[in-house]
């Protein structure tokens, strides 16, 4: 399938970047003319995969996160990269629930709500040299 | 996110506008405890229907809230949630731990 569009941004690892990042995508995605629902869920899932790359991937250390959109006729692809810790254990980092952060309050639920509102996800991590999210979503046209 | 507070009996109404997400919901989360603690209140009301955007760091300050009330036998209530933020409230099961008032 050959891509109509590509973009690609990166912005320091802050969280006031987290509705930056999301305003972004949903803003690109938008040329395909997708229904406000499916709009909806690219901008909650983009925020959720920014938000783990700032407070996962980087911690206190500051960093820079990467965040591609590649557009086909009927779909979009979307990677949110950062170069930060890595994850030890994917599968349990996917585990509802399941978090590191308690402390900052952090519910747990933020691969699960990737996995729910996109239509696939795939999380490629490496300790010590950082983590790729890679998000698909359908989008049909209003 | 801009939160505005009021009182309704027993309740503390908490107003919230804007965008729920970890960054400001670090900001907020403070200013309802604070609150909370100073109001001779029991229950605490979580207004959403001005909220335009929630990811699961709303998730993570409605449960916190709501820790926080039943330590000291209240009840909480979310308000008034619009059609997109309903929807991952749904999906954490959230409403099934919380009144719902549509």
């Amino acid at each position: 399938m050959q891509p109509i569009n590509k973009m690609r941004t990166e912005f320091l690892s802050k969280s006031a970047n987290e509705s930056f990042a999301r305003v972004v995508a949903a803003s690109f995605a938008a040329q395909a003319d997708p229904s406000i629902e499916v709009l909806a869920d690219i901008r909650t899932a983009v925020s959720e995969a920014v938000t783990n790359a700032i407070i996962h991937g980087y911690g206190e250390e500051e960093g820079m996160v990467v965040l591609s959109c590649v557009l086909y006729p009927d779909l979009i692809e979307i990677t949110v990269e950062d170069f930060g810790k890595g994850i030890e254990d994917v599968e349990k980092a996917k585990t509802p629930l399941f978090t590191t952060r308690p402390d900052l309050e952090r519910s747990g639920m933020g691969f699960t709500v990737m996995e729910t509102f996109m239509d696939s996800l795939e999380i490629e991590s490496r300790v010590g040299q950082g983590t790729r999210i890679r998000m698909t979503k359908e989008l049909k046209s209003r | 996110m801009d939160v505005r507070f009021s009182r309704e009996g027993n309740s503390l109404v908490v107003m919230m506008e804007g965008e729920i997400d970890h960054h400001t919901a670090s900001r907020v989360r403070e200013r309802i405890d604070n609150k909370f603690l100073m109001e001779p209140v029991k229950n605490l009301i979580l207004d959403l229907s001005r909220v335009t955007f929630m990811d699961s760091a709303g998730i993570g300050l409605i449960l916190g809230r709501m820790n926080r009330v039943s330590l000291i036998g209240g009840k909480m209530i979310i308000r008034r949630p619009k059609p997109e933020i309903q929807r991952i409230l749904r999906m954490s099961r959230i409403e099934e731990l919380i009144e719902l008032d549509a």
